[in-house]
C-alpha cells in the first residue's frame, strides 16, 4: 500500500508571510529616512521629511483632529455599544433577532459609501435637510463640521463596541448576576456591580479598537471634511501629493510611520488586555439558562432609543443613496417625481472602467476572497497546535498588518510592484489589489480560522495520532473536514468585507486595477456625483448579496 | 458554650411551604406539582438524578425560575403565589443561595464578597466590618480576607460562598450540590464540616444532590425527585430502609438485581422464581401471582453462607475484588450475577449466598 505523502510546508508558509508583511512595512520606514523618493538617484539618508512635516501647521492640525475624532468615538460608541449588548443579551427587548442583525450593518458597509450616504441625506441640500428645513425653515444641522464627524464616526463604530461587550457579556456565568441578585440587588445594581466590573476588560479592550479605527479613518473624513477643510491624518497624507505637486513619497512615508507609531502601540495594547483579562475567566462560573430581565414600560423607550440609532446609520444614510441614485439632480425646489430617471446606470456601464470595477469587486470578493481563506487557512495551520518558535514569530507577525491602515498598505504595495523587478506585469493586473487586501485582512481573516480551529477539541487530534495517522494525514482526514463549515462561512465574510473595502485601493487604481471602492475615491474627488451614487448602490446591492447568503445558512457574523 | 466561639446568629423561625409547584420550559413539564414542607432548624435534601427537577425546584424557590403554577412561602410571606398573581422579585426574597459553582465575583476580594449583601441592606460600616469577621471567622477564613477568589484553593471557595449566603441570616439556606465541585476526597470531609456546622447554626436548609450517601449524612428529611415528581419522603432511614418503590430502592443503595416470576404469594411473602432457582421475598406494593418482578437485595444484606439451607443459592465465584476497607465478591448463577461483602476460603470454585426474605425486597415490574 503506498501513501501519498503530503508534508505541511510550515517555515514555507511563515517565511512567505513574514516576506509579505515585511517588505512593504520596511520599504515605508526606509522610503520615511529618505530626502527623496527611493527610486530617485540623488537620494540621501536624513531626517528631512520627518522635519518637513513636523514644521507643517496642516500636520499638526491633522494630528489634533485625528485624536479629537478618536476620542470622540470612544465617548459616543462605548457607552451606546455596551448598553446594546445588555439590552440584547440580557432582557426582554422586543425584536431581537432583527436587531442583532441590523446592528452589524454598518460594520459591512464602506465607510466611504456612508459617508456618501450622509452628504446626499443631511448635507446642506441633502434629502432629509430640505425636507426638515421644508417644517423648521432651515437645516437644523452641519454634517461638515468636526464635531458631525465625530458623531458620525461614533455612532457607525457602536457595532464594534456592542460585538465584544455582547460577547463578554454572553460568556460571562448568569451564576454571579443571580448570586448578586440572591443577596438582595436590584437588576440595575447587578449591572452596575457585577456585570460592568466583570465586562470592564472586554469593554476597554474595545474603547481601545475604537480609538485605534478612529486614528485610521479615511473616507468618513475625505468626503466630510472637504468641504471646511478639517483634515486628519490619513486625508492629510492622501492630499500630500496636491500640495506639493511633485510625487512627494519620503513626506508620505513620514507621515505613515507617524500613524503607525500610534497605531502599533495600540494593537500592543489590545494584546496585552486580552492576555490579562484571562484572570477573572479563570473563575467563570457555569452558565445557566438565563432568565432575562423584564423590562416592563421601559422596552418601548429602550426599543425607540435602539430604533432611533438604527435610523440614523441605516436608514438614513443608504435611502439618501438609494435616492440620489434614481435622480438627475438634486437642490431646493426641485420635485421627486421630475427627476427620477435610470440614466446614473446607463452612464456606469457605458462606461468601461467602471464596469470593470464591478466585475473586478465581484471577481475580488468571490475568487479572491477564497483564495485569501485559503492563505489564511495555511497560516493558521503553520501555527495550529504549535509552540515554542514558530508560533511565537506567527503571532506577533500577524499583528503588524493590524497596525497599518489599508490607504498605506496601499501606497507600499503600489511602490513593490513599481519597483521589484518581475513584479512589474502584475502591477496592472487585479492581483496587486487582491494581494494588498489580503495582507490588509489578514489578522481579521486568521481570527476567522483560528476561531474554527479552536472549535476543534484536541483529543480529536489525539486520537488519530494514536490510531496511526500522521501529523499530515490529521491535518488532511481530520482538521481540515472539521473545520469545513468554518471555512465557507470565512469565505462568505472576507467576501463581504473585500466588497466593502476602498482605502487600500487608493493607490493601486489604474488601468485594469479597478474596483468599486477605489473608484468611489476617484469619482468623488472628480465631482461625480451621479456615478458615485449608482456606484455605491451597487456596492450596497453586492454586500447585501453577502448578508443575504450569510443569513440563509446561519453564518455567524462575527467571530 | 466556648468562650472563644462567635456568637451565633439568631435561630430561624419560619417555616418554608411549597404546594402544588409546576413548571415547563416551552411544552417540556419540568416540575408536576411539587408539595413540601422545610421546618425551622431542619435540613432537607432533594435528591434526584439529572433532570429530575430537583435544581429547578431550588432555583425555583430562589426565584430564579418562574414557575407556571403553585405556591411558594415562608412563614407569613407569600413568595410565589400563581392564583393571587404574586411572584416577589428575587433580591426581596431574602433567602441564601449557595451555587454549585460557588459564583464569586472574581473582581470583589473575600471580604468584600460577603459585605456585599450588607451593604445592599445599608448597614453601618463598622457593623458590616463586625458580621463579615464573623461569618468568615465562623466558617475559618478570618485569614483570607483580602484574598481575591482565583487565590482560593476549591475548597476555601467554597466556605466563601457559604458564608456569602450565611452573612444576613437568611431565614432558609438553598444549597445547589454544594461539594460536586471539591475533589472526592475532600468532599467526605467538607460534608461532615458542613453538617457540623448546619447543626451549630441551627439553620433551615434545602440541599440539592444527586449523591444519595450526601443526601442521607447531611439531611433530616430527603425528597426523592423522579422526572418531576416526588417519587418518596421521609428520614434518610426510612428512604433506605424502607423503600415503598422500585426507583427508591435501587437510588437508595448498591443493589443485586433479580428478575424472576411470582410464582406463590403468602402472608405478605412471595416466592420469586427463575432459571435455576428460588427465593422467598418481602412483597413490596401489590403483587399477585405470574406477576414478572424484580427481586432487589442491597450488597450488605446478601451474605456468604458455609452451606446449604433457607433462601441460599448455590453459585459460582467469579471474581474477587478488593476495596481497602472490605472484599467485594462476584458470583454466578446462570445468568444472574450476585455480589456481596466478604471473605472467601482461597481457591473456592463454588459457594453458597444467604438473602434473607426480610431483606429480598420484590417489586413487580411495570407495564409494558
Amino acid at each position: 500500500m503506498t501513501v501519498r505523502s503530503f508534508s505541511f510546508p510550515r517555515s514555507t508558509v511563515v517565511v512567505i508571510t513574514a516576506l509579505v508583511i515585511l517588505t512593504p512595512l520596511s520599504l515605508i520606514f526606509w522610503q520615511s529616512f529618505l530626502n527623496a523618493p527611493f527610486f530617485n538617484p540623488a537620494k540621501h539618508l536624513g531626517f528631512d521629511a520627518y522635519r518637513f512635516i513636523f514644521d507643517d501647521p496642516d500636520f499638526w492640525n491633522a494630528f489634533l483632529n485625528s485624536v479629537v475624532i478618536a476620542a470622540g468615538m470612544v465617548t459616543i460608541a462605548l457607552p451606546l455599544g455596551a448598553a446594546l449588548a445588555f439590552l440584547l443579551t440580557r432582557t426582554d427587548l422586543p425584536g431581537q433577532r432583527i436587531i442583532e442583525v441590523l446592528v452589524l450593518v454598518p460594520v459591512f458597509i464602506s465607510p466611504m459609501v456612508l459617508a456618501f450616504g450622509y452628504v446626499v441625506a443631511m448635507g446642506p441640500v441633502g434629502f432629509y435637510s430640505l425636507w426638515a428645513k421644508a417644517i423648521v425653515g432651515e437645516v437644523p444641522w452641519n454634517v461638515y463640521s468636526l464635531t458631525s464627524i465625530a458623531v458620525i464616526a461614533g455612532l457607525t463604530h457602536v457595532p464594534h463596541v456592542y460585538l465584544y461587550s455582547s460577547a463578554a457579556l454572553k460568556s460571562l456565568g448568569s451564576d454571579v448576576e443571580e448570586a448578586a441578585r440572591v443577596v438582595g440587588a436590584n437588576p440595575l445594581r447587578v449591572a452596575l456591580n457585577v456585570s460592568l466590573p466583570m465586562t470592564a476588560p472586554a469593554l476597554f479592550y474595545a474603547a481601545v479598537l475604537v480609538f485605534f479605527l478612529g486614528f485610521e479613518l479615511f473616507g468618513l473624513p475625505l468626503v466630510l471634511g472637504d468641504p471646511e477643510g478639517h483634515l486628519v491624518l490619513s486625508t492629510y497624507l492622501y492630499k500630500l501629493t496636491n500640495k506639493l505637486g511633485t510625487p512627494s513619497y519620503h513626506l508620505m512615508a513620514a507621515v505613515a510611520v507617524c500613524i503607525v507609531a500610534v497605531t502599533f502601540p495600540l494593537v500592543l495594547l489590545q494584546r496585552w488586555l486580552l492576555k490579562t483579562s484571562g484572570k477573572y475567566v479563570s473563575v467563570k462560573g457555569k452558565a445557566t439558562r438565563q432568565k432575562l430581565l423584564p423590562l416592563g414600560g421601559w422596552k418601548w423607550i429602550a426599543l425607540a432609543i435602539v430604533a432611533l440609532w438604527l435610523l440614523f446609520t441605516i436608514v438614513v444614510p443608504i435611502s439618501g443613496i438609494a435616492l440620489r441614485a434614481f435622480v438627475e439632480q438634486w437642490g431646493e425646489g426641485i420635485a421627486l417625481t421630475e427627476v427620477l430617471t435610470l440614466e446614473n446606470f446607463t452612464q456606469v456601464f457605458s462606461q468601461s472602467d467602471q464596469v470593470r470595477a464591478i466585475v473586478n469587486t465581484f471577481l475580488i470578493g468571490t475568487i479572491g476572497g477564497g483564495l485569501a481563506v485559503a492563505c489564511y487557512t495555511a497560516i493558521g495551520l503553520a501555527g495550529h497546535r504549535q509552540r515554542g518558535g514558530v508560533a511565537k514569530v506567527l503571532d506577533y507577525l500577524v499583528l503588524i498588518p493590524r497596525a497599518i491602515p489599508g490607504l498605506l498598505a496601499g501606497l507600499a504595495f503600489l511602490w513593490i510592484f513599481l519597483f521589484v523587478p518581475g513584479l512589474k506585469e502584475l502591477r496592472n493586473t487585479v492581483f496587486s489589489v487582491w494581494l494588498a487586501y489580503t495582507v490588509v485582512w489578514l489578522a481579521y481573516g486568521l481570527r476567522l480560522i483560528s476561531g474554527a480551529l479552536l472549535q476543534i477539541g484536541p483529543e480529536l487530534e489525539e486520537s488519530a495520532r494514536t490510531v496511526g495517522a500522521s501529523s499530515a494525514q490529521v491535518l488532511r482526514q481530520v482538521t481540515i473536514p472539521l473545520i469545513r463549515f468554518g471555512l465557507l462561512a470565512s469565505w462568505l465574510l472576507v467576501f463581504m468585507i473585500f466588497e466593502r473595502e476602498y482605502s487600500t485601493g487608493v493607490y493601486l487604481l489604474g488601468q485594469g486595477t479597478e474596483v468599486i471602492g477605489s473608484m468611489l475615491v476617484s469619482l468623488w474627488g472628480a465631482g461625480a456625483i451621479d456615478q458615485v451614487a449608482a456606484l455605491s448602490l451597487i456596492n450596497i446591492a453586492l454586500v447585501a448579496l453577502g448578508l443575504g447568503l450569510a443569513l440563509r445558512f446561519g453564518v455567524r457574523l462575527h467571530e | 458554650m466556648n468562650k472563644l466561639d462567635p456568637p451565633l446568629p439568631a435561630k430561624p423561625t419560619d417555616q418554608l411551604v411549597v404546594e402544588d409547584l409546576h413548571l415547563q420550559y416551552g411544552d417540556n413539564p419540568i416540575l408536576k406539582g411539587v408539595s413540601m414542607t422545610l421546618n425551622p432548624g431542619e435540613v432537607v435534601a432533594l435528591l434526584g438524578a439529572s433532570g429530575s427537577g430537583k435544581t429547578t425546584l431550588l432555583r425555583s424557590v430562589a426565584g430564579l425560575e418562574q414557575p407556571s403554577r403553585g405556591k411558594i412561602s415562608i412563614g407569613q410571606a407569600v413568595l410565589y403565589d400563581s392564583e393571587a398573581g404574586v411572584d416577589m422579585a428575587v433580591e426581596k426574597r431574602n433567602l441564601g443561595l449557595v451555587f454549585q459553582s460557588y459564583a464569586l465575583w472574581p473582581h470583589r476580594s473575600v471580604f468584600d464578597n460577603v459585605a456585599y449583601s450588607l451593604r445592599l441592606r445599608g448597614i453601618a460600616v463598622s457593623e458590616i466590618g463586625q458580621r463579615v469577621d464573623q461569618a468568615l471567622t465562623n466558617l475559618g477564613l478570618g485569614a483570607l480576607a483580602k484574598r481575591l477568589p482565583h487565590q482560593l484553593s476549591g475548597g476555601q471557595q467554597q466556605r466563601v460562598a457559604i458564608a456569602r449566603a450565611l452573612v444576613y441570616n437568611p431565614p432558609v439556606v438553598l444549597m445547589d450540590e454544594p461539594l460536586s465541585n471539591l475533589d472526592a476526597k475532600l468532599r467526605e470531609e467538607a460534608r461532615a464540616w458542613l453538617r457540623e456546622l448546619i447543626v451549630r447554626l441551627g439553620l433551615s436548609a434545602l440541599v440539592v444532590t444527586h449523591d444519595q450517601t450526601e443526601a442521607m449524612a447531611m439531611s433530616d428529611k430527603i425528597l426523592l425527585l423522579n422526572f418531576g415528581k416526588i417519587e418518596q419522603q421521609g428520614t434518610p432511614e426510612d428512604m433506605y430502609n424502607r423503600p415503598q418503590t422500585q426507583f427508591t430502592a435501587e437510588f437508595m443503595g448498591s443493589n443485586n438485581h433479580l428478575p424472576g416470576k411470582v410464582t406463590q404469594v403468602v402472608d405478605g411473602r412471595a416466592l420469586l422464581e427463575g432459571e435455576g432457582w428460588q427465593l422467598w421475598g418481602a412483597v413490596r406494593g401489590a403483587l399477585k401471582i405470574g406477576d414478572a418482578a424484580t427481586g432487589i437485595i442491597r450488597l450488605e444484606r446478601t451474605r456468604i453462607a458455609d452451606g446449604d439451607g433457607d433462601n441460599r443459592l448455590r453459585t459460582e465465584v467469579v471474581t474477587g475484588m478488593f476495596l481497602g476497607d472490605r472484599k467485594e465478591q462476584l458470583f454466578k448463577l446462570g445468568a444472574l450475577r450476585i455480589r456481596c461483602y466478604g471473605h472467601l476460603p482461597a481457591g473456592s470454585r463454588a459457594s453458597f449466598i444467604e438473602l434473607p426474605p426480610d431483606d429480598l425486597w420484590i417489586f413487580a415490574n411495570e407495564a409494558g
